[in-house]
């Protein structure tokens, strides 16, 4: 038993390992003194000095910041609606809608989305980005406050009213201290799918919305510059934050 | 308020409760899934985008449709052979997704129960970095100047074997598509292997089957279910990869997602590039039904089938 | 880090907050000097935005797809009569741009833009082979020749380590030139041999790449391209300036190549076409122009340029193909739609087997 589960945790390090190794290489990387890469020749700033200078990079960010602000308001809106639907009634058409977009691949998503908006003129821009991501991102929403609700007993509402309270006053003091984590969670998740996403992206963007993984995936496509390990290694800062905000926030939820 | 009155806000709550969201997602993805499939009996337009459905003249009005995209996605084999080039991809993922997910799920699980939510946490982390930045780490690791790929080669060169690339390789390409992946085979995998009674182990054990005889008696038929959720989530999204093989594969690892995007983003031929379109969500319905339908057949399955 | 975070807020801030008049252009990479920019930007206090494509087709693909707001893109010949033959190019008014007198005569009233009522010439550039010169000189392998990019004989030697330009009419037509047509052949038979001749030397190619294979080039991973010139001229420069022992050679293929001259164009959905004509103006003015060729190595259409372009610039072959190299140039032609459906066919064909 005991060589066994040696075995075991060996496998099991080799798969951490295989997980963070090439991450830990963008990290360090992106404090190399050189160029080219490949070799440690020192330790540098540059990199990130070289990152507040570069308009470019700095508009995609902001571009980002708008369009997911915009898609989690919209889709926290939606979703929540949905996800209270979800758990009250039983709306086939709707799960059903809720839960494929979640299964189909992103280029399909992107691809009918793109033949969509042209066909009904609406300029490609941000409009259509935020569009596009709110496609996507009401399904986890809804997913996660409905989850959040399904732990709410029913009864405690009809417990509330019958005890005098108005709806108005169960709503505020039963649903929504049960509710409120999910939303949160949900808006994280939203915020983070949206401030992601490349593919959909990829097909939706127009003019002057080059978000930031757009923005990386055309520096790693143009150029090798550590400057990408520098742009990587801040975005995970920033990802990192947000889940620890969000596992602070809503502990239970974020695991999904 | 009267009983029908408070019934009759009930049922209008209902309507608006309901009805809000499903139209908004009909909208957003009913609809845009609907028009891709009007898309592939239309013509291209010259330029590129799609000439109209109809035309009208003298005569009225004339549908202008075509089913010239369906003969020419079935009557040439090279469409049919990178549907197959994407399978074996994603087929090739999803095994070694498995085969790595599969120790790490059942260490997590038999860890201490303080650490194992931190455990399952570690998986989870380096998923919530940016995608693109996953696939990039990989290409500088994969590039023919890298220490791996120099270490790899001189390691070779002791053997006398002849230098690798690693890079623009469909090996590039399966390891992209298992990195980024993974986490979606562990996390069910370990979903189910925690739900396993240890006393079904101890009993085995009582009654004499060695731990590899428990392993494959009990617990991996057990595990089914996991195995099968894990399995769609990593097999359906790996099968219409784009990002990746456009990063790693460079000119040899081309998938279905790169035929598309090719005739959206420079062929100009949308009705074609909806055409392969729909033909991949058919493809990813038919799977995920067989998939579920094995997985009832199969023993374990059944006990927990949803 | 909290110094940070508000230092990144701050410049993202100032970033977006100014009001100022903004003047988008769609254009290859690497194709305006810096120096061109800012000193454009301080002229009429504006800011550039700077979107990139990588091929004629991906611009127009992007334009079929609806994409607007751009005020200038840079279509190479054949593209510019496709759009304007759509009606998509705003007419240009001449009196607004003084500094067209400096332009070479050959360069003006082409058949893809008669009396150029659309665009004006702002680049040239061949499409050539660029080559890691040691590893060459290594392996045996001819440089002047198309057969180095595709005979098998060679290719075995240096398997992996070759990129071709992601573009359907510059690969087809460098394999077309290889078989001994014209680039602009349009018999099916011919387009056929042509695909048959990539297909075989598709396995030793490492990636159909035209936006970074320089940068590959120059760090020695990669070791002979099909490239545009300027790009290969940047990679030797790049290559020099890191010192790691890479040296970069390039040459126009005896057989024959193609010779590209990029216009600049203002589409209708234009936002700023004012500012537009200003920028075209000003970047047909000599001093500014040959910013162009010395920075960046691209061919200048512009004879006020040529007193200020470097000598090492002016005198090189590649950039600047004089006498019989000359002759064997030759355009893009566009097209008509039967075609381009079967080029595209070809080109999926390629792409994916």
């Amino acid at each position: 038993m005991p060589a066994r589960s040696r075995a075991l945790w060996f496998a099991a390090m080799g798969v951490y390992a295989f997980l963070y190794l090439p991450l830990l290489i963008v990290i360090v990387f992106s404090f190399n003194d050189s160029r080219l890469n490949a070799r440690w020749t020192g330790f540098t700033l540059d990199w990130y000095a070289k990152l507040l200078g570069n308009q470019q990079l700095l508009t995609a960010a902001w571009n980002s910041l708008v369009i997911a602000l915009a898609v989690t308001l919209i889709s926290v809106l939606v979703g929540t609606i949905a996800g209270i639907a979800l758990s009250r009634y039983r709306a086939r058409a709707l799960s059903l809608l809720v839960v494929t977009p979640m299964a189909v691949p992103d280029i399909l998503t992107g691809v009918s989305l793109l033949v969509f908006f042209v066909m009904i003129h609406l300029t490609l821009g941000m409009q259509s980005v935020i569009l596009a991501h709110v496609s996507f991102c009401i399904s986890f929403v809804a997913i996660v406050v409905r989850s959040a609700l399904t732990n709410l007993d029913p009864h405690l509402v009809e417990a509330a009213r019958d005890l005098g309270a108005t709806p108005f006053i169960a709503f505020r003091k039963v649903v929504m201290p049960a509710i409120t984590p999910g939303i949160v969670a949900g808006a994280l998740l939203a915020f983070t799918l949206s401030i992601d996403d490349f593919v959909i992206t990829f097909f939706t963007a127009g003019a002057g919305t080059t978000t930031l993984p757009l923005q990386v995936y055309s520096m790693i496509k143009v150029s090798i510059t550590p400057e990408i390990n520098a742009v990587s290694t801040l975005l995970m800062v920033m990802t990192l934050s947000l889940v620890v905000l969000a596992s602070r926030l809503a502990p239970e939820t974020i695991r999904t | 308020m009267t009983r029908a009155g408070s019934l009759q806000t009930e049922a209008v709550k209902r309507r608006l409760l309901v009805g809000l969201p499903t139209l908004v997602l009909l909208v957003l993805f009913a609809a845009p899934t609907l028009i891709m499939v009007l898309a592939t009996f239309q013509f291209p337009d010259d330029f590129g985008g799609l000439a109209p459905a109809w035309y009208s003249d003298s005569d009225g009005v004339h549908l202008d449709l075509t089913l010239e995209n369906y003969e020419r996605f079935a009557g040439e084999a090279i469409y049919l052979k990178i549907f197959w080039r994407s399978l074996v991809y994603a087929t090739l993922t999803t095994l070694f997704c498995a085969a790595l997910a599969y120790p790490l799920a059942m260490f997590i699980t038999r860890a201490p129960s303080r650490i194992r939510d931190l455990l399952v946490l570690l998986v989870i982390l380096p998923f919530w970095s940016n995608f693109l930045i996953r696939v990039y780490a990989w290409m500088s690791i994969l590039g023919p100047r890298s220490l791996f790929t120099e270490g790899l080669n001189g390691l070779l060169g002791w053997f006398g074997l002849g230098p690798v690339t690693l890079l623009f390789t469909p090996f590039a390409v399966i390891v992209g598509l298992v990195y980024v992946h993974l986490p979606f085979m562990v996390l069910p995998l370990y979903a189910n292997l925690c739900r396993h009674d240890p006393a079904w182990l101890d009993a085995a054990r009582d009654l004499g089957a060695s731990p590899w005889k428990t392993f494959v008696g009990v617990t991996l038929p057990m595990s089914v279910p996991g195995l099968v959720a894990g399995s769609l989530l990593v097999f359906i999204p790996a099968l219409g990869a784009f990002a990746v093989p456009d990063i790693l594969g460079g000119a040899q690892g081309a998938m279905i997602g790169n035929l598309i995007s090719d005739q959206f983003l420079s062929a100009r031929d949308w009705p074609f590039g909806s055409t392969i379109a729909v033909a991949l969500t058919l493809f990813v319905v038919f799977i995920a039904w067989l998939m579920t339908a094995v997985a009832r057949r199969l023993p374990g399955g059944a006990a927990h089938a949803r | 880090m909290k110094h940070f975070l508000t230092l990144l807020a701050l410049s993202v801030l100032s970033a977006v907050a100014s009001a100022e008049d903004v003047l988008h252009i769609y254009n290859w990479s690497d194709y305006l000097p810096e120096e061109t920019i800012a000193t454009f930007e301080e002229q009429c206090g504006c800011r550039i935005v700077y979107d990139t494509f990588s091929s004629n087709e991906e611009l127009m693909a992007k334009l079929a797809a609806g994409a607007r707001g751009y005020d200038i893109l840079v279509p190479t010949d054949y593209a510019v009569s496709a759009m304007a033959g759509r009606d998509m190019l705003l007419e240009l008014d001449h009196a607004r741009l003084p500094n067209m007198k400096n332009l070479k005569p050959e360069f003006l009233d082409r058949p893809f833009d008669p009396g150029n009522r659309f665009s004006v010439p702002y680049a040239v550039g061949v499409t050539l082979l660029g080559f890691n010169a040691d590893k060459m000189r290594q392996h045996g392998i001819p440089t002047d020749t198309w057969a180095a990019l595709f005979d098998p004989k060679h290719l075995a030697k240096i398997k992996g380590r070759v990129t071709v330009l992601d573009d359907q009419r510059e690969l087809m037509g460098a394999a077309l030139i290889y078989l001994g047509y014209s680039p602009n052949d349009t018999d099916p038979a011919h387009w056929g041999e042509a695909r048959d001749v990539i297909l075989k030397a598709k396995p030793y190619w490492a990636a159909f790449n035209a936006s970074n294979y320089n940068v590959l080039l120059a760090a020695g991973d990669i070791w002979l391209v099909q490239g545009y010139s300027m790009d290969v001229y940047q990679a030797a420069a790049d290559a020099e300036e890191a010192g790691a022992g890479v040296k970069i050679g390039y040459a126009i293929p005896k057989e024959g190549a193609y010779m590209a001259v990029d216009n600049l164009v203002i589409p209708k959905t234009a936002p700023e076409p004012e500012l537009a004509l200003r920028f075209i103006d000003f970047v047909l003015d000599g001093r500014q122009s040959a910013v162009l060729s010395n920075e960046l190595g691209i061919g200048n259409p512009n004879m006020a340029a040529t007193e200020f372009i470097d000598a090492s610039v002016l005198e090189d072959p590649a950039l600047f193909p004089q006498g019989d190299v000359l002759s064997r140039l030759s355009n893009i032609d566009e097209l008509d739609a039967r075609q381009r459906r079967a080029m595209n066919r070809l080109w999926t064909e390629i792409k994916v087997q």
